[in-house]
């Protein structure tokens, strides 16, 4: 994965993260999750106001701003900005955002009877930042040169679904052959050919990867310097990789072809590379400039929530949100003795999720999870718990499963965690779990592995611990990308990275994804996914532990926030500013 | 000594120290190169993405020339440094001029500019802090000479004695909070570069730089000290004495002069080690400069850039070694001539 | 490698190069009793390095242990802070708990001095060890010997400590005891200074009448090493000591600060601080006691060290030292 940098005290920054740094910085964050509802800090009163100059201030540089390399979850927060994608995600509050829209297409594509081949077709009068028309032919060279080995970064769904994309290498081998299964009959049609069926295919079409780019202007590895806009932003400063971002207005976007991005501010400037504590240290002051400022990488950290708490105006000013993500452990059945159903589920009893939340932030910043998919109805979420602990475990009934087991007398376990402080991976939720586990008679040793080693380690089947704190996010918010990679048994890769650590592969688990990758009826797959979600859940080959919150603070002149439930994060082309 | 007999010792000791420093710097990158060689953390599978496909890992550790034996690695690493490089964007070729330092795995971006562009706010840091100790540590040190024995001079020994005994990090977010957050009269540092305002730029840097010298403030103020205190105890001041100068002269003149020399050999020396140390500054305070950026390579085991920036900071700790032992040279010889 | 950079260590460590005259361990003991400030400061670190012995002692009679959880003595809701005032300071927690676990932090102070003293010592006997035998050997061995271990410990010195414990860090498997692993790396990547102070000692000592007659009566280097030049090596040395002990107990504290120090759940004062800075206003008791642990003693080994310094070099009596008032200048 695309780490991401010093790693101490990233405690807020990280918090957010999916897989990638890029996917974090690209996921916005949003207000107002299901529970409280609804931001209306600052006001939604008169009509917000157009002008100003809004300030972004970040931990993590925008290194990679290549719209083939970015690994977002419905397009980003700062990327869309300047790249509109074929759909986009509804930029509303709560549930409604979970939603996928047309962004450049009239509607989120038309599929054949078999959900295998998409066809999409082009509003009219869209422009790029110079004036030239945004054609088809753009977005398939913007997907094709996402297969580019010097372009690599996105995620995965184009090469797995694309007829031939598992082959292709990009446009820029073999005197610029393109990808067959894209095809565009005319400048405002393009119709895709997939190898199977996936009702999920306008989710993927939110994904930087659908943004047009210009063959002409394509300059490789340097094109991220100054990507062609077809958003409302352009480029007019990039410093230093990233590290300072200034977006002018795109004088050709027009708001008619454009429902979702309000685009109020004339200017954004997106400063980054700030520690996470002096970012919500800047932000609570708010003087200056940083009145008009928010962030889109960087949460409250209890000790900062502590604070907040106490003070009615800093309270005012955090948005909470609720992004796609669970926090679990993971077990590996082929290593002794979690081959044993009976041990997993002792474990599983023994877990004090009161402990486990306040090592994660406290109840403010996690809630409690026994199911795997997030507690979110876009996923499908249907509610159970298999192994029930309570709050604060059973060991009761986790010796009574061990003794089943045949370990009357304890059990000494490994657990493996990363040693990224603060991260959800971390020391601190490990350290919480081996206290509780101590009350059952399970004896805990921790092995903490440095970043880079935990992610090699624990995702190649070969090397794979048994026992260990792993995590996942939405790449958009709907079941598939959330238990496809992890219990779908086709895909355990045994010579690279592999997601499926629990090594499911289980036909009528596979069928059933089969199945609900034909459903072009969203709502109707994201109750299938939901179930689906309680029947693996028998197995324990996870203990779901919590779904993270994030609040965070911003300026005192930002207007008119907006907190979906697809990024849980405040959306940047949303926000006006005093 | 004749003077021809000392150039000549001099231009011999520079040659050496030259050569020496060379073959320094060479054996730093092989060490380098080693241990990320053997560190974990796959670098195409970094590069590539988390979900990215064997074989697409397979494309990018070529396109990366990880595929090849380490000691070929390391020799284009040298051939880059003297003749420059070629290397792909995609769409072109473009040259990466001697001396290069290779391209960023990560970013693509030349390691030659990203240094550049990273240098000035570490210089910026380390001379401007250390403009700020050696004000303030030889001051002290002298006050505390003039005052010697009174109430003044307790008061400042035991003063920058609690500077050397607090960590940096501690300092620098306590003063943050207090000074930025609940005073404001100052702003959250953020750099700014001179050429563009250098009113902002130092009001940025100022409490950077506080948070620095008050740490090394201590050992200056200790050096000036003791240096000027041997020197007073020397029988050319007992003559100044007794010829009737006054106390203020003898402090002021003569006994800082025997500091001179001492205290410049350790800022000299110090230089240097505050390029090494400029990683935790940095990264207490979000400066964007060699040291955080070095961190940061070293996570996602960037490798050109970590041994670029190796090498620049072991450049200049190198040569700030080498002029601090000139420097005492010098030193040494006035003290023998006295 | 030039004389001159031994000048400058022996400037900052505040020994000469030119040789002390060898001084009994009764005169040693004897000027070090006459000063005061040295003598509370050794006293201090008596006092803390009990403290850190009697860590199980001490927290069985407070009835607590480092790693347990207290979930209900902290308000989740608001992040974690411990419930009651001071942090939670009581009978049960003579020092409060710690936010968002609730651990005793009375227990993991005290454990930590374990830990932070424990990986300084280590780390500084180290670098001793390396900078006297390469140091030594570069003095006495050939011509060809002594570019070899100069070169090396130029190296060495070029390091930035930081990155190479960075990268060292990550290659050492996850299982191997922290706190060891931080000591031998402080140890084995600074050694650099007080090699090059104790190869120049050496050398001069070489040079002296007693030494080159029992080289020329044919003693082999190790026999000369250890009869001779060790024993006058020691002042030096030990001063030096001094000098980077507390050194490495920041050193520790800073590398727990980026990240890659000792890990949790074994309690440091570094490893407190990390997690403790952003507490500050929330909960100021977690930042200012392992702060001020580690404020006092870097505090009192420097004084201690300068006390060990003008005891064992008394011409130097007046030079570095601190806060110690007239009396003794005068003598000098």
């Amino acid at each position: 994965m695309r780490h991401s940098p010093p790693s101490r005290r990233a405690r807020s920054a990280r918090r957010t993260a999916a897989w990638s740094v890029s996917l974090i910085v690209a996921a916005g964050a949003a207000a107002c999750g299901p529970e409280d509802n609804d931001a209306k800090p600052g006001g939604s009163d008169a009509a917000p106001h157009k002008g100003g100059t809004l300030t972004v201030l970040n931990s993590d540089p925008q290194q990679d701003f290549d719209p083939a390399r970015l690994y977002t979850s419905g397009g980003g927060n700062v990327p869309s900005l300047v790249f509109r994608t074929l759909t986009t995600r509804n930029r509303e509050n709560g549930a409604e955002g979970a939603k996928v829209v047309p962004d450049l297409a009239t509607d989120t594509g038309r599929p054949n009877k078999d959900a295998t081949v998409w066809t999409y077709t082009l509003k009219e009068g869209l422009k790029y930042e110079d004036g030239s028309a945004i054609t088809s032919a753009d977005i398939k060279y913007g997907i094709e040169r996402s297969f580019a080995a010097e372009l690599s970064g996105g995620a995965p769904y184009l090469r797995d679904w694309l007829i031939g994309g598992a082959d292709y290498q990009g446009p820029y081998k073999d005197k610029g052959k393109g990808l067959d299964s894209i095809e565009t009959p005319d400048e405002r049609t393009i119709v895709f050919h997939l190898d199977k069926p996936e009702g999920e295919f306008p989710y993927l079409a939110t994904q930087t990867q659908f943004a047009p780019v210009p063959r002409a202007k394509d300059t490789g590895t340097e094109y991220e310097e100054h990507p062609v806009s077809s958003g409302p932003y352009k480029v007019a400063e990039n410093q230093n990789d990233g590290e300072r971002l200034v977006l002018e207005r795109n004088t050709y976007w027009s708001a008619a072809t454009d429902a979702e991005r309000k685009a109020y501010p004339d200017r954004i400037d997106v400063r980054s590379g700030i520690d996470p504590s002096v970012i919500n240290q800047r932000l609570s002051a708010s003087q200056g400039a940083d009145a008009a400022a928010v962030t889109t990488d960087t949460n409250l950290g209890p000790a900062e929530l502590a604070k907040v708490t106490g003070d009615k105006e800093l309270a005012s000013r955090v948005g909470t949100g609720h992004f796609g993500y669970t926090n679990y452990i993971a077990f590996n059945p082929k290593v002794k003795p979690f081959d044993d159903p009976k041990v997993r589920q002792a474990i599983a009893y023994a877990v004090d999720r009161t402990s486990v939340i306040n090592a994660a932030g406290g109840s403010a910043l996690a809630e409690p999870a026994t199911t795997y998919l997030p507690n979110q109805k876009s996923f499908g979420y249907t509610p159970y718990d298999h192994f029930p602990a309570g709050a604060s475990g059973d060991p009761a009934k986790a010796k009574e499963l061990l003794k089943q087991a045949g370990y009357e007398n304890g059990l000494t376990v490994t657990l493996t965690h990363s040693n990224a402080q603060d991260f959800e991976t971390g020391p601190e939720i490990a350290t919480a779990l081996q206290d509780a586990l101590k009350k059952a008679g399970i004896t805990v040793k921790l092995q903490g592995l440095e970043d880079n080693d935990y992610s090699d380690t624990v995702h190649d089947a070969k090397t794979e611990p048994g026992f260990f704190l792993a995590h996942w996010g939405a790449d958009w918010p709907s079941g598939g990308p959330f238990l496809a990679p992890i219990f779908d048994g086709r895909q355990i890769v045994e010579d690279g990275a592999n997601f499926n650590t629990g090594f499911l592969n289980d036909k009528s688990v596979n069928d059933e994804i089969d199945a609900i990758n034909k459903l072009t009826d969203l709502d109707e797959a994201a109750k299938r996914w939901g179930a689906l979600d309680k029947k693996i859940g028998e197995r324990a080959l996870t203990v779901p532990l919590f779904h993270p919150v994030y609040k965070r603070l911003y300026g005192k002149d930002i207007r008119n926030v907006v907190i979906s439930d697809w990024t849980g994060v405040l959306d940047i082309s949303q926000v006006a500013v005093e | 000594m004749s003077a021809a007999k000392a150039l000549d010792g001099l231009a011999g000791f520079a040659v050496r120290r030259v050569i020496g420093a060379v073959v320094t710097l060479l054996a730093i990158s092989v060490i380098i190169y080693v241990v990320f060689y053997v560190a974990p953390g796959d670098v195409a599978q970094i590069t590539c993405g988390p979900r990215c496909s064997p074989a697409q890992v397979q494309q990018v550790a070529g396109q990366l020339h990880l595929d090849d034996p380490l000691h070929l690695r390391y020799w284009h690493f040298l051939q880059g440094i003297l003749a420059g490089q070629d290397f792909s964007t995609g769409t072109s070729v473009q040259h990466c001029d001697a001396p290069c330092l290779g391209l960023s795995y990560q970013s693509d971006q030349q390691v030659t500019q990203l240094i550049l562009a990273k240098l000035p706010v570490t210089f910026s840091l380390v001379l401007g802090a250390m403009t700020l100790w050696l004000l303030i540590g030889v001051g002290t040190g002298v006050l505390s000479v003039w005052r010697r024995g009174r109430i003044t001079e307790r008061v400042l020994t035991g003063v920058t004695l609690a500077g050397t005994a607090t960590p940096v990090f501690v300092i620098g977010l306590v003063l943050m909070i207090v000074v930025c957050g609940q005073l404001q009269w100052l702003p959250f540092p953020q750099y700014v570069p001179f050429a563009e305002d250098p009113e902002q730029w130092a009001w940025n840097l100022l409490l950077p730089w506080l948070s620095l010298a008050l740490i090394e403030a201590a050992r200056y103020a200790r050096l000036t000290r003791s240096s000027m205190l041997e020197t007073l105890a020397e029988d050319h001041v007992r003559t100044f004495r007794a010829y009737g100068v006054g106390e203020r002269s003898i402090v002021g003149r003569h006994a800082l002069r025997g500091a001179v020399a001492p205290v410049v050999a350790l800022a000299a020396n110090d230089f240097g080690g505050s390029m090494g140390g400029a990683v935790l500054t940095e990264t207490m305070f979000g400066l964007p400069g060699i040291g955080r950026e070095l961190v940061h390579a070293v996570n996602v085991v960037d490798l050109p850039v970590v041994v670029g920036m190796v090498l620049v900071i072991g450049f200049f700790v190198v040569v700030a070694n080498a002029v601090a032992d000139v420097l005492f040279a010098v030193a040494d010889r006035r003290v023998v001539l006295s | 490698m030039s004389e001159p950079f031994v000048a400058l260590g022996a400037a900052e460590a505040g020994t000469d190069v030119v040789l002390a005259p060898a001084s009994g361990a009764r005169q040693f003991w004897r000027r070090l009793r006459a000063q005061r400030a040295a003598l509370l400061a050794a006293g201090v670190i008596a006092l803390l390095v009990l403290v850190a012995l009697a860590a199980p002692l001490l927290t069985a009679i407070e009835g607590q242990d480092p790693t347990t959880y207290h979930p209900r003595l902290v308000d989740s809701a608001s992040g974690g802070v411990p419930v009651g005032a001071f942090g939670g300071m009581g009978a049960d927690h003579w020092l409060g708990v710690e936010p968002q676990t609730g651990r005793d932090l009375f227990a993991r102070l005290v454990y930590g001095a374990r830990v932070s003293l424990g990986v300084a010592l280590s780390a500084t006997l180290l670098q001793v060890l390396i900078g006297v035998v390469v140091g030594v050997a570069a003095a006495l061995g050939g011509r060809w010997a002594d570019q070899v271990l100069s070169r090396a410990t130029d190296v060495i010195i070029a390091m930035p400590l930081m990155i190479m414990a960075l990268a060292l860090l990550a290659i050492v498997p996850g299982g191997f005891p922290r706190p060891v692993l931080v000591a031998a790396i402080i140890g084995l990547v600074a050694w650099g200074s007080i090699a090059k102070i104790v190869r120049a000692h050496a050398l001069t000592l070489k040079e002296l009448d007693h030494v080159a007659a029992a080289r020329l009566s044919g003693w082999g280097p190790w026999r000369v090493a250890r009869r001779e030049l060790l024993p006058a090596l020691a002042a030096p040395v030990i001063t030096y000591a001094a000098l980077l002990f507390p050194l490495n107990i920041t050193t520790e504290a800073a590398l727990s600060f980026l990240g890659v120090g000792v890990k949790p759940p074994t309690p440091s004062w570094g490893q407190m601080l990390t997690q403790a800075d952003v507490w500050y206003q929330a909960a100021p008791q977690y930042l200012l006691l392992p702060a001020g642990a580690l404020f006092v003693t870097v505090l009192a080994l420097t004084v201690l060290g300068d006390g060990v310094r003008t005891a064992l070099d008394p011409r130097a009596a007046s030079r570095l030292r601190v806060g110690t008032g007239r009396r003794r200048e005068a003598k000098a």
